[in-house]
């Protein structure tokens, strides 16, 4: 399938089926309606094909190229038929269990996540182990009946509504850091875990703390080499900074041009505007280069810590402008329109926080990209 | 980077353009490497190659005429004037009697015949009928010179019908790429000084609030690099490419002066010069401020803001 042939393709599609695709009002104030949405919309991009495109003929895709879910996720978030950030997680886990879980595992998984049927999570985050993944300790210990689990996540996104999880555990001793660390792909409903969400500041319970109590996991679970869950994290956060930040571009976009539709007369300045435009431009620029790359078999690295850092800044650059254009909306306003300003603003904020602060990606492009040597 | 030209096609000319900067005379170089082939064949992609490594050796040529002249769609060995510092306007204007000229030009002018556009035609003239001095100011070794004077119509060697805003965006996207390569080699000094310079006991590169200057330098580089990329493929872009080069020209150079501290003060360092280079360059074919606050009313008239190339 030939992207540009593609593009017109699905884009048609897109338009023709606008009132399925549409989210309902009530997808706006609820997470579980917006889920089930999400759902629907991925059901019905898979059933017409679209959705299968771009994935390898093993899991049920299509084949082709990678651009080709770029596009997809572009076009349904042009069009606001798709929240990115929950859409996107399907580019972060099915690649991950492509690359590391059995064949057969994969198989049989990745078209439920591609389908809709499922939802899955990532647990990687831990009280004591935010930008220091090395130093997890939610512990898998080797019984005869598999691996048993213990311990405390955090910060797991949709864990209440997910059927599956990757989970990163400690399998060597603290001493080993990264090099005792082994990736389990986990059933949510398996006896032991307990799940709870996190109201957080923008009014949603995105986050959730996970805890383990003497969970049994199969061995056939594990993905990739026991010891080798660094290699399984490090592989997947390329993609977190590839085609999941094009289709977040795209939806910087969407609420650029409607914060221009409903922002009032003389309540934005010229010179923000063009900034803010700039940013994005750029962002957006240098995101389609990364999509190449990837699509060209490139192995990408630290170097897509830029893309993050532009995320970030664009991100919040836009929103400040929202804050400025919409000031009376985003802090007085009650109706279901200001909170969905006043909630995307606040979200906005953690744009330089989630999937590795800001800090930590300048620390990254210092070390790995700039080659300034070890900062200690 | 521009995506339309074959990748090592490509990496093998823009070698062959970092040694002919690294020649005395560049032009010789550049004519010799084909260069005025390559922008007839690849476009924005040669631009976007032969001023990235001008901007990086900090060099001067004569290869912005050669732009401009494909861009008017001219033929020959003219140079071309641009607009004065701080202006976009047209730097020719035609009266009754013929055409006054206020502009800058490259030393090629100094070969004897200059295109000059005024409204929508381009008159080439001989040079002798202008005076003609070197550019002064910050940068007076950009290779610069101030045109003025008037020709009369009976003096006027050609007349084109040409469309100035092809002209303004084939410079704009040259200045840009230029910018960005001066940008990486502010960045590169300021990278080689943290790594040697040494102060409580270890190199200044090990202190975080260094690194993350040198990383926020690196992303406002790419971004504008990438910007002059998609300008490359799409010449509509080029006033947006420009404006984010002269920002993260600016942020750079803010970045570097501060991590060379005293050493980068001096007039013996070589920072000085790219600082200067690059205020000259951002002020030429409209400046990253000023480019921001046009393309915001713009973006507030029409509700649209700017998109990038489709994927």
């Amino acid at each position: 399938m030939e992207l540009a042939r593609f593009r017109d393709e699905v884009e048609a599609w897109a338009d023709d089926h606008r009132a399925e695709l549409t989210p309902p009002p009530q997808a706006e104030s609820s997470l579980d309606a917006q889920m089930a949405h999400l759902s629907t919309v991925k059901r019905l991009a898979y059933d017409a094909g679209w959705m299968r495109w771009g994935w390898p003929e093993r899991v049920g895709g299509l084949g082709g190229s990678t651009l080709l879910r770029a596009q997809l996720g572009e076009t349904l978030t042009t069009r606001g038929y798709v929240e990115p950030g929950y859409y996107s997680m399907t580019e972060v886990l099915a690649p991950t269990m492509i690359e590391f879980a059995p064949p057969e595992l994969a198989a049989e998984m990745v078209p439920r996540l591609l389908r809709g049927d499922e939802t899955w999570c990532q647990g990687f985050s831990e009280p004591g182990t935010g930008s220091n993944l090395g130093a997890l300790a939610c512990r898998a210990e080797r019984t005869d009946e598999g691996w048993r689990v213990n311990g405390q996540k955090v910060w797991t996104s949709l864990a209440q509504l997910s059927q599956r999880c990757v989970l990163l555990t400690r399998t060597g001793t603290k001493e080993d850091a990264h090099r005792g660390i082994t990736a389990l792909f986990v059933d949510m409903d398996t006896p032991g875990i307990t799940v709870r969400p996190l109201r957080t500041m923008h009014g949603v319970d995105e986050f959730c703390e996970v805890f383990y109590d003497d969970v049994l996991i199969p061995f056939e679970r594990t993905l990739g080499e026991v010891g080798g869950g660094w290699s399984v994290a490090m592989d997947l956060l390329p993609y977190e900074r590839s085609t999941s930040l094009w289709h977040r571009g795209a939806y910087l976009h969407q609420r650029l041009e409607r914060l221009l539709a409903e922002a009032p007369s003389g309540s934005l300045g010229a010179g923000p505007v063009g900034d803010a435009a700039l940013q994005l431009f750029a962002f957006r620029d240098r995101s389609r280069n990364t999509q190449y790359r990837l699509a060209g078999g490139e192995t990408l690295g630290p170097e897509t810590s830029v893309d993050k850092v532009m995320l970030g800044t664009t991100e919040q650059a836009v929103f400040d402008l929202v804050e400025e254009g919409l000031a009376a909306s985003v802090v007085a306003g009650d109706d279901s329109r200001s909170a969905r300003w006043r909630s995307d603003y606040l979200y906005s904020r953690a744009a330089t926080i989630y999937g590795g602060t800001g800090e930590v990606q300048r620390n990254i492009l210092a070390r790995r990209v700039l080659g300034l040597g070890d900062d200690r | 980077m521009s995506r339309t030209v074959d990748a090592e096609e490509r990496a093998a000319f823009a070698e062959g353009v970092r040694q002919a900067f690294g020649r005395p005379d560049a032009d010789t170089a550049l004519a010799e490497l084909g260069w005025t082939d390559a922008l007839a064949e690849w476009g924005g992609a040669a631009i976007e190659t032969v001023f990235t490594e001008q901007g990086r050796a900090r060099a001067t040529s004569t290869a912005l005429d050669d732009v401009l002249l494909a861009a008017l769609g001219l033929t020959g060995q003219h140079a071309v004037a641009l607009s004065p510092v701080g202006s976009r306007e047209t730097p020719g204007r035609l009266g009754p009697d013929g055409l006054s000229v206020a502009g800058l030009a490259s030393s090629r002018i100094l070969g004897g015949t200059l295109v000059v556009v005024a409204g929508g035609v381009a008159v080439t003239v001989p040079a002798a009928a202008l005076s003609i001095r070197p550019l002064g100011g910050i940068d007076p070794d950009a290779g610069l010179m101030v045109v003025e004077g008037s020709v009369p119509r009976e003096d006027f060697l050609d007349e084109t019908d040409v469309a100035w805003t092809d002209a303004l965006a084939a410079a704009q996207l040259a200045l840009a790429c230029e910018l960005v390569g001066l940008s990486r080699s502010m960045l590169a000094l300021a990278r080689e000084h943290a790594l040697s310079r040494v102060q409580f006991d270890r190199p200044i590169s090990g202190f975080q609030a260094v690194r993350h200057k040198l990383a926020d330098t690196l992303v406002a580089i790419e971004g504008a690099a990438a910007g002059a990329g998609a300008a490359a493929d799409d010449l509509s872009l080029a006033p947006l490419a420009k404006a984010l080069a002269g920002k993260a020209a600016r942020l750079t150079a803010k970045h570097a002066q501060q991590v060379l501290a005293g050493i980068g003060f001096t007039a013996e360092h070589a920072f000085h010069r790219h600082l200067k280079r690059a205020m000259l360059l951002d002020e030429l074919a409209g400046s990253a401020r000023v480019l921001a606050h046009e393309l915001g009313e713009q973006i507030l008239a029409t509700g649209h803001a700017p998109v990038t190339l489709p994927l």
